[in-house]
C-alpha cells in the first residue's frame, strides 16, 4: 500500500468535515474517491497533501508518517496534487509552468552565479522532459503561449502535465475533468491510464460514470465518512451508494 | 549652472532607480508588499556615514551597509513573511518608522534631529573640479550592476519560481518548493540593494538627518514602480526618471505659468491622481512585463 489513511478526523468549528476516514491505495493503481457535494472529498485531499492539519488520525505515504509535514515536504517525498479550480501560473508561459514544476530543484542562487554550467545542463534536460510530456498531452504547440491564454480544457491538461513533470510516485487529482467536455474528459482519463504503470493516482470525481471505466478501486464518501468501497462493479450494485446518488 | 542642475537630477534619478529595482524584485516579481523600503535605504545611509566619519574607506562602509541591511532584512522577514500580504505591508511600514525614530533619538550616535554634516565624499580630492561627473559615473556604475544582477535573477530558474509564487504561492509548494525560503532570499537581496542606494544618497548630499527617511520615500518608490512598469526592471527605471523630473519640474513651473496655487505643492495631488489613473487604466505601467528570455 503506497498510501494509508487511518481514522482521520477534521472539524471546522462545529462541522465534522472528516469523521474517521480510513482508506488505502495500492501501488500503480487508480483509486477513485466519489461522493456528493460537501461530503469531504477535497478536505481529505487537503489533509493528505498537508494543506490542512488533521485533528486526529495518521497518514502514511510509502511507509513514512507524513501527518505533520508541510506541503512542500510531502511533495519532496514524491506526492503531487492538482487543485479543483485549476491553479496554474498565469503570468508564465506553458513551458515555464512545466519547468517550475520540475522536481530537480534547480533554483539555487549559488549555482546561478558560480555553477552556471550545471544549471544550464539541468535546464536543458528539464526542457526536454517538459517537451515530451506536452507532446504526450497534445498541447506542445502552445509551449510559448502565456498560460492564461489557454482554454479551460487546455489548462486542465497543463495542470496534469505539471503534476507529471514533478515525476511523483503518487498524484492526487482533485476533479481533473470538472467543467471539461466529455470527449476531452475521456482523453484526460486515457492519459492517466497510460501513466499508471509509472505511478499511483487518487482521483476525486463528482461524476460517477467516468470513474467506473478507469478505476481499480473506488471509495464513496458521504458526510465525512467512507460509506462504501470496492471495485467499480461492486460499487455499482451497492445499495448505500445508489441511495446517496439517487435516493438522497 | 544649468549643467550642474541637470547632472544633479541625473544623479538623483540613478539613486532612486536602484531603490525602484530593489522594490521591483520584492513587490513586482514576488508580490511581497514591502512598505518599509526606506528602512534599508536609511541603514545604508547611516552605516556608511558613521563609518566614513570614523575614517573607514567608502567601499568598506558600502559593504558594511549591505551586510547590516541583509541582517535587518532577515530579522524583519523571519516573523513576517509567513503572514498575509496586508500584514506584511503594515509590519514593514512600522519597521521603517521605528528605525527612523531610533535615528532621531539616539543622539550619541546620530546627532538626532540635527543630522550629520560633512560626510566625507569618496575620492573627492582626486576629482575635485569634476566631482559631480565622477559621482554620476559611480551611481550609474552601481545602477548598472544592480540592473544586470536583477535581470540575471529574473531570467533564472530562481526568478521563474518567484513569478510563480506571485501567481499562486500554494501551487508552488505542490512541487516541493519551500516558498518561504524563496521569499526570504529575495527580501534580503532587495534590502541589500536599497542599502547601496542609501549609501550613495548620503555621500552625495554629504548631510543626512532622520527627516529624510519618512515613509514618503517608500511611497515615492512605489509610485515609480507602478507607473514605470511593475515587473519590468527597465520600466521602473523609466518610472524613476518620470517621477524625479516631475517633482523637480514643478518647482520651476511657477516661473513660467501663472497658477493660483504654488505648483510644487500641487505635485503630490498630481502624482496621486496619476497613480490612480495608472492603476485604473494601465495597471501594467508604461512598459509592461516582458517574456523571460528563454534559456538564460
Amino acid at each position: 500500500m503506497i498510501l494509508q489513511v487511518q481514522d482521520v478526523e477534521k472539524s471546522f468549528g462545529g462541522i465534522k468535515a472528516l469523521d474517521g476516514v480510513s482508506l488505502s491505495v495500492g501501488e500503480n493503481t487508480i483509486a477513485g474517491l466519489i461522493g456528493p457535494n460537501g461530503s469531504g472529498k477535497t478536505t481529505l485531499i487537503n489533509v493528505i497533501s498537508g494543506f490542512l492539519r488533521q485533528d486526529k488520525g495518521r497518514i502514511c505515504f510509502e511507509g513514512k508518517d507524513i501527518s505533520s509535514l508541510l506541503p512542500f515536504e510531502i511533495a519532496r517525498l514524491g506526492m503531487c496534487r492538482t487543485f479543483q479550480l485549476t491553479r496554474i501560473f498565469r503570468g508564465l508561459t506553458v513551458l515555464e509552468n512545466m519547468l517550475v514544476s520540475s522536481n530537480m530543484q534547480n533554483e539555487g542562487l549559488c549555482q546561478l552565479f558560480f555553477n552556471r554550467k550545471k544549471m544550464i545542463m539541468q535546464e536543458k534536460a528539464d526542457e526536454l522532459a517538459a517537451g515530451e510530456i506536452l507532446e504526450f498531452l497534445e498541447i506542445d504547440h502552445l509551449k510559448y503561449e502565456y498560460a492564461n491564454a489557454l482554454s479551460g480544457g487546455q489548462q486542465k491538461l497543463l495542470s496534469l502535465g505539471m503534476a507529471l513533470m514533478a515525476d511523483p510516485g503518487m498524484v492526487l487529482l482533485d476533479e481533473p475533468v470538472a467543467g471539461v467536455n466529455p470527449t476531452l474528459a475521456n482523453k484526460i482519463f486515457e492519459k492517466v491510464m497510460l501513466e499508471k504503470e509509472k505511478r499511483t493516482f487518487l482521483v476525486v470525481e463528482h461524476n460517477i460514470d467516468i470513474l467506473m471505466d478507469f478505476c481499480d478501486m473506488i471509495y464513496v464518501m458521504n458526510k465525512g465518512k467512507i460509506v462504501a468501497s470496492g471495485t467499480p462493479g461492486e460499487i455499482q450494485d451497492n445499495e448505500t451508494v445508489i441511495d446517496i446518488y439517487l435516493g438522497g | 549652472m544649468i549643467f550642474d542642475y541637470l547632472l544633479d537630477t541625473f544623479i538623483y534619478i540613478g539613486i532612486y532607480a536602484i531603490l525602484a529595482i530593489s522594490l521591483n524584485l520584492e513587490a513586482g516579481y514576488t508580490r511581497l508588499m514591502n512598505f518599509g523600503k526606506v528602512a534599508f535605504f536609511a541603514i545604508g545611509a547611516y552605516t556608511s556615514t558613521l563609518l566614513s566619519i570614523a575614517g573607514v574607506p567608502f567601499i568598506i562602509g558600502l559593504i558594511a551597509g549591505i551586510i547590516l541591511s541583509a541582517l535587518l532584512g532577515l530579522l524583519v522577514a523571519l516573523p513576517t513573511l509567513r503572514l498575509r500580504a496586508d500584514y506584511l505591508a503594515i509590519v514593514t511600514l512600522a519597521s521603517g518608522e521605528i528605525l527612523r525614530l531610533v535615528f532621531l533619538n539616539e543622539q550619541w550616535l546620530t546627532e538626532g534631529p540635527m543630522g550629520i554634516r560633512g560626510i566625507p565624499q569618496p575620492m573627492y580630492t582626486v576629482f575635485m573640479d569634476n566631482y559631480m561627473i565622477f559621482y554620476a559615473l559611480l551611481v550609474y556604475g552601481l545602477l548598472l550592476i544592480c540592473y544586470i544582477f536583477a535581470e540575471k535573477i529574473i531570467d533564472s530558474p530562481f526568478g521563474r519560481t518567484l513569478k510563480a509564487i506571485r501567481d499562486d504561492e500554494d501551487a508552488v509548494q505542490v512541487f516541493g518548493k519551500n516558498t518561504f525560503d524563496f521569499k526570504i532570499k529575495v527580501f534580503i537581496i532587495g534590502s541589500c540593494m536599497a542599502s547601496i542606494s542609501g549609501t550613495l544618497f548620503a555621500h552625495y548630499l554629504a548631510f543626512i538627518s532622520p527627516d529624510m527617511f519618512f515613509p514618503s520615500v517608500t511611497f515615492s518608490v512605489w509610485t515609480m514602480m507602478v507607473i514605470g512598469g511593475t515587473s519590468n526592471n527597465f520600466g521602473v527605471i523609466m518610472g524613476a526618471v518620470m517621477i524625479q523630473v516631475f517633482e523637480r519640474g514643478t518647482r520651476f513651473l511657477k516661473d513660467f505659468v501663472e497658477l493660483p496655487v504654488e505648483p510644487y505643492n500641487l505635485r503630490i495631488i498630481a502624482i496621486g491622481l496619476l497613480l490612480i489613473l495608472f492603476i485604473l487604466y494601465k495597471p501594467e505601467g508604461i512598459i509592461k512585463e516582458r517574456k523571460s528570455k528563454g534559456r538564460l
